[in-house]
């Protein structure tokens, strides 16, 4: 019953990248080279003051800003390699996701408090393509909302981006697509600590 | 892409024999026979969207798109201006195979090897392609890639420039395997461009999946004519060339007719009694099929006359083919090298090889927890991936004065950010191979540390640390237990490798890590053995409604930690505190001193105290393991106290502790170490939890996984 947004293409040698992208693309990748520096990776720590600085220049998105717990948590369920960092693909799969929920959170504030309140949520969560049960919604606002259970900005992103790369994560792990995976210890905690 | 679940998923296809030969990983998951029929059913011709025909696939700089070298490429297909082309004119030849405008002629070597032995040839280039029957304008190639085999499909758009093939051609013109194949590995390389410069080798070992050495003859190994006859038994291939100086001397001949510059094939030794004495000779082929050496042991030489009729019969071939004999010592005096690709079992089926055993592992560096570097770095060259090998049988082999079990080593470093030019990009690699001591023996679940490495010498490690895709060492060692450590030169350079050890008899290889457990001491305490005094302090932070809230641990901790100046924290996250706070909600679920009432997420008396003891016992651990006092972890000290804490892990989970806690800086600080052990004695109770008959699997369905995995 879950959408989690379209899987990226695979991975395609890089000078066919370069040869198929549109201007959009090539800028995109202009910026991303000075963002992520000469490593061509994005560290917590450049994805923060990237994504600080982007919705500081957006008033309308109540926000304390994101913290660098919840930048590591987002780069750690998207990294693959275990070096801790982004590399363009991953970068970019992210950024269009955050434009993306970045007007569902908009449209669905619909009081313009700048922040999605608890009975919000299930509707801004269903148009992101996640249709949750309450009890899953009870344990998010939880986990994500503040004391008077709502959810700024930063927290509504960092709680999608991993809710996108779980459900991908149990796609990717049942291959054979009987609707069960199987962990064993090392698995259950490779998933599960780098999160 | 989809995080470390991509990767166990990789691991997982592995065990159950995706990537072997017979079951190749489709590259860019485009499948060969679903194209085909695709193609066949709307009856077009095949067109790769992955490798199209445009400037980009052939190059990017010497044959970039604004190159004078590829004005006037067109892209045709054979059918285009060939009247009638085949995919294999009867036998695949050498002939099959030349040189075009592109400096990749180790790789054309490598190919022309791979016509020798068919049943190799074969599995690279499947035959049952053809340009008659269901041609649909595609073809596919089979390649070795770190450990995998890939298939990869290409069209048959090859570039032509005045209706002839810019790169390889067949010497007829109309056999076009050879193209078909450099294309393939063209795309899977990225461009045609990035096959220019190289090393036969490596293209032997793309196309086999052996281990190639490469043998020096001027300082060669004193066994080298045992292991080429061994090697010939074995099936591999071998070629042996003379170097050049100057480019002038390429494919100049000698006054012996000997061909500078240039790949011969090694095809047989023997040793025959001449004169009252063993001479050991060496058969060459020249792919030329022609200009044959005119030396002693010739086709024509009079050293035949004085051997037995026997040895006589079965060596020699008096014909202008190509192939000769000379002696081993005129060999080592004229060649320069040779190189021996050794093929694993699987290449080779059927009884008349000899095979090796093999045995492989693939593993990674990373920064501050497994790229130590090499033994000049003491401090960390124990956190390499270890792995540990047992020899039982020495080698069958009567006639040696030296008895031991022989191995060949291959450590390579996988390149996945392919670059373009040969070098770049590549760590600096070697590896150093230790005496298992024996109170280590059968244990293999151990990561040996520091202390170990300081008191023990290495028994044998590879020639050099060398920034190529691959090194590879032959040892003779006695049967025992052995540590291989495979490490880059320097610490803290990110790489991903694969070990391969080939084995005359059959060797026990594994990766010894450690188990991976927890045995957190528990602890145990009731509401009575509370002192006043915390439970009055308890009373002042909890307010009301006497319980700790995530939010209230938070404003509580950062105040504690705040006073302090002997450790580094940049304050406790809310994610922390809602980690701590759901530690001890399961325990008190598991307590059932309190009724569970509906996931408050807050804590109680007894648990409060039980977190404060926790972390009273973490300040402690984090001061004791901290023994540069810089009031944070440094990876390596990460290590150790997570074991003194009560974990054992293994070297996956330590590089995902450093990927996910440390700080650029790589070291780790006050509220990430807490953060960290809490979490992790959470999930393990949590698996412990999940795991009701101890099979040691869970399996769970979506809304178990996303509940879980939220958390």
């Amino acid at each position: 019953q879950f959408t989690p947004s379209d899987p990226p293409p695979p991975r395609r040698p890089l000078n066919f990248a370069e040869a198929h992208e549109n201007d959009e693309e090539k800028k995109f990748r202009r910026v991303f080279h000075q963002l992520a520096g000469d490593d061509m990776e994005v560290s917590p720590k450049e994805l923060k003051d990237i994504l600080n600085k982007i919705i500081s220049k957006h008033g309308n998105l109540k926000t304390d800003g994101f913290s660098i717990e919840s930048c590591r948590s987002m780069v750690a369920v998207m990294d693959s390699d275990s070096t801790g960092k982004l590399g363009f693909h991953e970068f970019k799969y992210l950024w269009n996701n955050i434009k993306k929920w970045q007007s569902i959170y908009l449209s669905h504030d619909s009081d313009r408090s700048g922040v999605i309140g608890a009975g919000e949520l299930p509707h801004a969560f269903k148009a992101a393509g996640f249709p949750l049960n309450d009890d899953l919604f009870k344990m998010i606002i939880r986990r994500y909302s503040d004391e008077h259970g709502d959810m700024d900005f930063d927290n509504f992103i960092g709680c999608l981006v991993r809710l996108d790369a779980m459900c991908r994560a149990f796609k990717t792990l049942d291959k054979d697509n009987n609707g069960t995976i199987n962990l064993d210890v090392k698995e259950w905690l490779q998933l599960t600590m780098y999160s | 892409m989809s995080g470390i679940a991509a990767k166990l998923q990789h691991d997982r296809e592995r065990s159950q024999g995706i990537g072997s030969n017979s079951q190749a990983v489709k590259y860019l998951n485009q499948d060969f026979e679903a194209l085909r029929r695709s193609c066949l059913e709307r009856g077009q011709l095949f067109e790769d969207d992955c490798f199209e025909a445009l400037p980009s696939s052939l190059g990017f700089n010497e044959l970039g798109p604004s190159s004078y070298k590829v004005r006037g490429v067109t892209w045709k297909r054979p059918t285009e201006f060939c009247s009638d082309p085949k995919f294999i004119a009867e036998n695949a030849t050498r002939t099959d195979i030349c040189q075009g405008a592109l400096g990749d002629c180790w790789l054309l070597a490598a190919i022309a090897s791979l016509t020798l032995n068919k049943q190799v040839l074969y599995r690279v280039v499947p035959h049952d392609q053809s340009f008659e029957e269901n041609y649909a304008g595609i073809f596919h190639f089979e390649f070795w890639q770190f450990g995998e085999w890939v298939d990869v499909v290409v069209d048959d758009r090859l570039p032509t420039r005045d209706g002839e093939l810019l790169f390889v051609h067949s010497a007829e013109g109309s056999e076009f395997w050879s193209a078909l194949l450099e294309k393939a590995y063209a795309k899977l390389n990225g461009c045609y461009e990035a096959l220019s410069g190289g090393s036969t080798t490596e293209g032997f070992e793309d196309f086999t999946g052996g281990i190639a050495e490469s043998h020096n003859l001027s300082d060669s190994n004193p066994h080298l004519f045992k292991i080429i006859k061994k090697a010939l038994e074995r099936g591999s291939l071998l070629g042996c060339s003379i170097d050049i100086t100057s480019s002038a001397d390429s494919e100049a001949v000698t006054h012996s007719k000997l061909v500078k510059g240039h790949a011969y094939s090694v095809t047989g030794a023997d040793q025959v009694e001449y004169r009252g004495e063993m001479v050991q000779l060496i058969r060459i082929r020249n792919p030329w099929g022609q200009v044959e050496w005119n030396g002693a042991w010739s086709d024509n030489s009079s050293e035949w006359r004085y051997i037995n009729d026997d040895d006589r019969e079965r060596l020699t071939n008096r014909s202008e083919d190509g192939e000769f004999w000379m002696s081993f010592s005129d060999f080592l005096r004229e060649y320069s090298r040779v190189e021996i690709c050794n093929l694993t079992p699987d290449a080779l089926s059927g009884d008349e090889f000899k095979k090796w055993a093999e045995t492989e592992f693939e593993e990674t560096w990373r920064q501050g927890v497994s790229a130590g570097g090499c033994r000049n770095f003491p401090d960390s060259f124990w956190t390499n991936p270890q792995f540990v090998m047992k020899l039982e049988d020495v080698d069958d082999d009567p006639n040696d004065d030296e008895e031991g079990c022989t191995f060949i080593v291959g450590l390579m470093q996988k390149n996945k950010r392919r670059k373009r030019k040969i070098g770049e990009d590549m760590e600096t690699i070697g590896f150093a191979i230790y005496d298992l001591p024996e109170e280590y023996s059968g244990k293999r679940q151990v990561h040996l540390k520091k202390n170990f490495f300081l008191r023990n010498r290495s028994s044998a490690r590879s020639e050099t640390f060398i920034n190529l895709r691959e090194v590879c060492s032959r040892f003779c060692l006695p049967p025992g237990e052995y540590l291989i450590v495979p490490s880059t030169f320097e610490p803290n350079k990110n790489g991903d490798f694969y070990v391969r050890v080939l084995s005359e008899k059959q060797a026990d290889f594994q990766e010894i890590d450690d188990p991976v457990d927890c045995h957190v001491e528990q602890i145990d305490i009731d509401e009575d053995d509370i002192s006043d005094r915390f439970k009055s302090l308890f009373g002042q932070l909890a307010g009301q409604d006497v319980e700790i809230s995530a939010f209230e641990l938070q404003r509580i901790l950062n105040k504690v930690v705040a006073r302090r100046n002997d450790i580094k924290t940049s304050g406790f996250s809310l994610t922390t505190c809602r980690n701590m706070v759901n530690l001890l909600d399961r325990l008190r679920f598991s307590m059932t001193i309190f009724v569970k009432k509906d996931g408050s997420g807050k804590l109680g008396l007894v648990e409060f105290k039980i977190l404060w003891t926790k972390i009273d016992r973490f300040l402690g651990l984090f001061k004791e393991r901290d023994t540069d006092q810089s009031g944070c972890m440094s990876s390596s000290e990460m290590r150790m106290a997570i074991e003194d804490a009560g974990f054992t892990l293994n070297n996956a989970l330590h590089q995902i502790i450093v990927a996910r806690y440390s700080e650029s800086s790589l070291s780790i600080d006050f509220d990430n170490f807490v953060c960290c052990l809490v979490r992790l004695e959470s999930l393990f109770n949590t698996f412990k939890t999940l795991d009701k008959d101890d099979s040691g699997e869970i399996e769970l369905n979506f809304l178990e996984w996303i509940n879980l995995a939220m958390l």
